[in-house]
């Protein structure tokens, strides 16, 4: 059994990551400070739409900013939950192919995967940036009464692509200093 | 280039990526950048934080998290250790009654959380080490919990159907109803089997020897009770004017976790962020899935591959049953590497116009994808269920595990062919409450 | 030369035909200008498509431009109540004064209108009839647009906010009492169904939203005097079938309803003038106070008869 996604199992066991350098201590901090941020993001949405079923159930009124407010706050908790979750090894995988490949190959495996990944993501980032720039240049807002200001809502996508790449970096630094092994797989197999 | 082959190439890719070991998320989001790179040139590669973006802009994608938690919640106290305690106290004279109860316990969890691993998990917690005690073999104990805990995303909620009534448009209320009678069919089919197989194996001395009093029965009845309260005011609110479908799973959410912490005591912070932790996990792993999916799907479309091979098939005039047959091949064998979410997301533009060009009900479609989904759930490499059975159980080999599921999925095969034969089944009671689709 | 199309309708709908006429009536001419275009939102979901047809990674779109109005806000007085009384007050409104100020807006964008064009609809009520602004006292609504929703607030109303796709769940199960949108949304989401009483646009409607064939201003002006002439020309023809279809619209959804047995109300000149007035102290004025000259725009368009 593949050990190397962990996931979704009720109190699943959180893998073990190593802190030994400074750099991967900041990042774990990191990760685990948005994973905070992106779970209380989740109940803020459960809080906000129960009140909006009860301002609009029990009350009878207005319902106008509260569907716009959850869907913000589940991108956001989306975005900012990326590096958490790569901490966690949450991010599901086909690992099919590092486990049947011998020690060696499995490290250069790993090294162009999370290469890739650094690549990606900071292509995304680098975007998102200039999507958020735009949209704070120029003011845009969202077409509802409530008017929110783009640029809040945007910023997720800098901020939680940018985090993220600081804990694909520090899982890369980890492979590559040999504190951790490649995809998270012990080496014994 | 000829959008097929194109298509043909782009699929290569993709399994090529996927199987590298990168996340499925930033798999996708790589295939997507490269082809758009190549074909597109790059200003198509700016669009992809913004498509990424718009794709999660959705407010039915709450209750994605919302029924994780559900079935998180609940998990984390002993309402399913009470569940599966009440039913077996009721089977136990019945052959095979532990995995039959275990089976039930799996359907009933399975109406108050969306997903298959949580369902998986929260019974399996109990069940298999109880299972194993008794005598029953390992594969039996293991094969039955991540069969039973595949019925998550069956029957209602389910994430799975969330996700498929936002990339086809069909109705979400819909889908739940229609996911109502194949679940139950499922589970009656796997628990025919559970007793079959009990009674010809010949140890039913062993398996069934333990009994109990009929005080002991109706005692522990009030203890199911929370359990039913939830899935009565999910019900309520979904059906009786309250909210949305959507909005729906808010509420669930929260009346489980008052629930968990009011009648469970689940009082500390720690045991509160724990459940939080497991849901916010698989939340944005599977939210992430969906905005690269996003991105995926709009390289197919920009690239005209969706388009042309909806169009080629159409072309073909292949006799509609052939048709069904090779989608469901195709799903059983994208099942066994991907995540329902990503199959979902990847084969929902191009399949939905195949289908319904074969004159299939959207409705149905979705249960029989559904089960395709839930045998993928418990097949290798990627199989959500086994990690946590798994999780559970470290010493039970993978190959055990997989004997023993074998045969549910002998039963989902036939629960397919069933609802082939039967299309009322999914489409019955959705017409029923909602009116003609 | 191959362009991209994108809009979020099915291709029995009104505005893909719009589209597929441009495209068929460009083929025909020969030109060597081929338009794709990706219906149901294939390729962009439908309030995602502004922005790249501004940057030219799209090339034409059918929009609503108010969907644009968190860009610039004079799009709003696109989809604001009362602005047009009926089709003929829309097509002259397209020609003036005040859509050539609009257009200036859209120019700045890098975008150019092909095909302009208005559509109507119309209130549905769940229990009773909804045509004038005592109506919707109390009762739960989802409006189609901001403007609205500040006018129905204004009356007493209670916004709730979902996605179209939920209107119909919504009605059936009681969260919604009362909705508004278009004469073929209304169709295509079946709402015929839950619906004790339907007030189409008529004679009068409030109702009307601009939803024009846009196209990027670059590509356009990187095309050869040919297909510019054929582009142009398509689209002239395409106008004047959009404003006859766009009449038939209102009366083949009022006959759905009718059929169906829904009760069909008519709005008096004299309650769209009480909407009018209503709208003029709630939207109008919202308007003028959110956009800098959003007066002068407004006096504009109320100056065309
Ligand atoms: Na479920
Ligand atoms: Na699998």
């Amino acid at each position: 059994m593949p050990p190397g996604t962990q996931t979704a199992a009720t109190a699943s066991p959180v893998p073990r990551r190593d802190t030994s350098h400074p750099f991967l201590r900041l990042a774990a901090t990191l990760s685990r400070a948005c994973g905070v941020a992106s779970a209380l993001m989740i109940v803020a949405s459960i809080l906000v739409t129960c009140q909006m079923i009860a301002v609009r159930f029990l009350l009878n009124g207005s319902t106008t900013w509260q569907t716009e407010f959850v869907i913000y706050m589940m991108i956001a908790a989306t975005l900012i939950g990326l590096p958490y979750v790569q901490l966690l090894r949450g991010h599901v995988n086909v690992d099919l192919l590092p486990i049947a490949l011998p020690r060696r190959l499995r490290l250069g495996l790993a090294f162009v995967t999370l290469g890739t990944a650094f690549a990606v993501i900071g292509l995304l980032m680098v975007y998102g940036v200039e999507l958020w720039h735009v949209a704070w240049a120029r003011n845009w807002t969202s077409d509802t009464v409530w008017r929110v200001p783009l640029s809040i809502p945007y910023l997720a996508m800098p901020v939680g692509f940018g985090l993220y790449l600081v804990q694909i970096a520090a899982d890369l630094f980890a492979v590559a200093s040999g504190r951790e092994t490649p995809f998270g797989l012990s080496e014994d197999r | 280039m000829d959008p097929l082959v194109l298509g043909l190439i782009v699929a290569l890719a993709t399994v090529f990526v996927l199987f590298s070991g990168i996340p499925v998320a930033v798999g996708l989001l790589t295939v997507s950048a490269l082809f758009l790179l190549v074909f597109d040139g790059m200003r198509s590669l700016s669009l992809m934080p913004e498509i990424l973006f718009g794709k999660l802009n959705d407010f039915a994608l709450l209750s994605i998290p919302m029924f994780i938690i559900m079935g998180a919640a609940i998990s984390s106290t002993r309402a399913g250790a009470d569940l599966y305690e009440a039913l077996e106290r009721w089977l136990t004279r019945v052959p095979g009654g532990l995995v039959v109860s275990n089976l039930g316990a799996c359907a009933l969890f399975a109406a108050m959380s969306g997903s298959s691993p949580a369902t998986c998990a929260a019974i399996g917690k109990m069940g298999i080490p109880e299972m194993r005690r008794r005598g029953y073999p390992d594969g039996v104990a293991a094969g039955s919990i991540a069969a039973g805990g595949t019925l998550g995303i069956l029957i209602p909620p389910s994430v799975t159907m969330i996700v498929y009534g936002i990339a086809t448009e069909t109705s979400i209320g819909r889908l739940f109803l229609a996911g109502i009678l194949p679940g139950l069919m499922l589970v009656m089919l796997f628990m025919a089997w559970s007793i079959y197989s009990t009674w010809s194996s010949g140890n039913m001395a062993v398996l069934g020897q333990r009994s109990y009093s009929w005080q002991a029965r109706f005692e522990i009845l009030p203890r199911v009770l929370p359990f039913l309260a939830i899935i009565a005011g999910v019900l309520y609110a979904m059906y009786g004017g309250v909210a949305t479908p959507s909005e729906t799973a808010a509420v669930g959410a929260l009346l489980c976790v008052v629930i968990a912490v009011v009648i469970y005591r689940m009082w500390s912070i720690s045991a509160i962020w724990v459940v939080l932790r497991d849901s916010t996990r698989e939340s944005v792993m599977i939210l992430f899935i969906i905005g690269a999916a996003g991105v995926f799907s709009y390289m197919l479309s920009s690239l005209f591959i969706t388009q042309s091979i909806a169009g080629w098939i159409a072309e073909l005039e292949a006799n509609r049953w052939v048709i069904m047959l090779c989608v469901n091949v195709f799903l059983l064998i994208a099942g066994f590497f991907l995540p329902p979410v990503a199959v979902i997301l990847m084969a929902a533009p191009i399949l939905m116009p195949i289908i319904q060009g074969a004159g299939f009900d959207p409705y149905w479609f979705a249960v029989v994808l559904t089960i395709n989904m839930e045998i993928g759930l418990i097949s290798p490499p990627v199989g959500l269920n086994l990690y946590v059975i798994n999780g559970i159980a470290p010493d039970i080999p993978l190959g055990t595990i997989l004997k023993g599921s074998l045969p549910y999925v002998a039963c989902m095969v036939l629960g397919i062919l069933i609802l082939a034969l039967f299309p009322g089944l999914a489409t019955w009671l959705p017409t029923l409450v909602m009116g003609a689709a | 030369t191959d362009l991209r199309l994108s809009h979020q309708w099915s291709t029995s709908d009104i505005r893909h035909k719009v589209a597929q006429m441009v495209a068929d009536e460009v083929e025909a001419a020969d030109v060597n200008l081929h338009i794709r275009i990706f219906p149901s939102g294939s390729l962009f979901k439908a309030r995602e498509q502004y922005t790249p047809l501004t940057r030219g990674q799209l090339d034409m779109t059918v929009l609503p431009l108010s969907y644009a109005g968190g860009q610039h806000q004079e799009y709003n007085l696109t989809l604001m109540p009362g602005l047009v009384k009926n089709h003929d007050h829309a097509a002259r409104l397209i020609h003036s004064p005040f859509m050539a100020e609009l257009e200036t807006i859209l120019n700045d964008d890098d975008v150019m209108t092909l095909v302009p064009g208005y559509l109507a609809g119309g209130f549905v009520g769940k229990d009773k009839c909804i045509t004038r602004p005592s109506d919707v006292s109390g009762l739960q609504i989802r409006a189609a647009g901001k403007a609205f929703e500040e006018m129905l607030s204004g009356a007493g109303a209670s916004i709730a906010s979902m996605a179209s796709s939920e209107i119909y769940n919504a009605m059936q199960t009681g969260v919604l009492q009362a909705t508004n949108t278009s004469s073929s949304s209304f169709v295509s989401y079946r709402i015929y169904e839950q619906a004790a009483c339907y007030t189409p646009a008529g004679d009068v409607a409030l109702w009307f939203m601009y939803q024009p064939l846009l196209m990027n201003k670059t590509t356009f002006d990187g095309l050869d005097d040919a297909q510019k002439e054929a582009l142009l020309q398509a689209s002239e023809k395409a106008e004047a079938w959009y404003l006859e279809e766009a009449k038939l619209e209102d009366a083949a959804s009022t006959k759905v309803f009718e059929e169906k047995g829904v009760e069909i109300a008519k709005m008096t000149p004299e309650d769209f003038e009480a909407w009018r007035k209503l709208a003029a102290e709630t939207s109008y004025k919202a308007f003028v106070a959110e956009v800098p000259d959003g007066q002068k725009l407004l006096d504009l368009a109320l100056e065309v008869q």
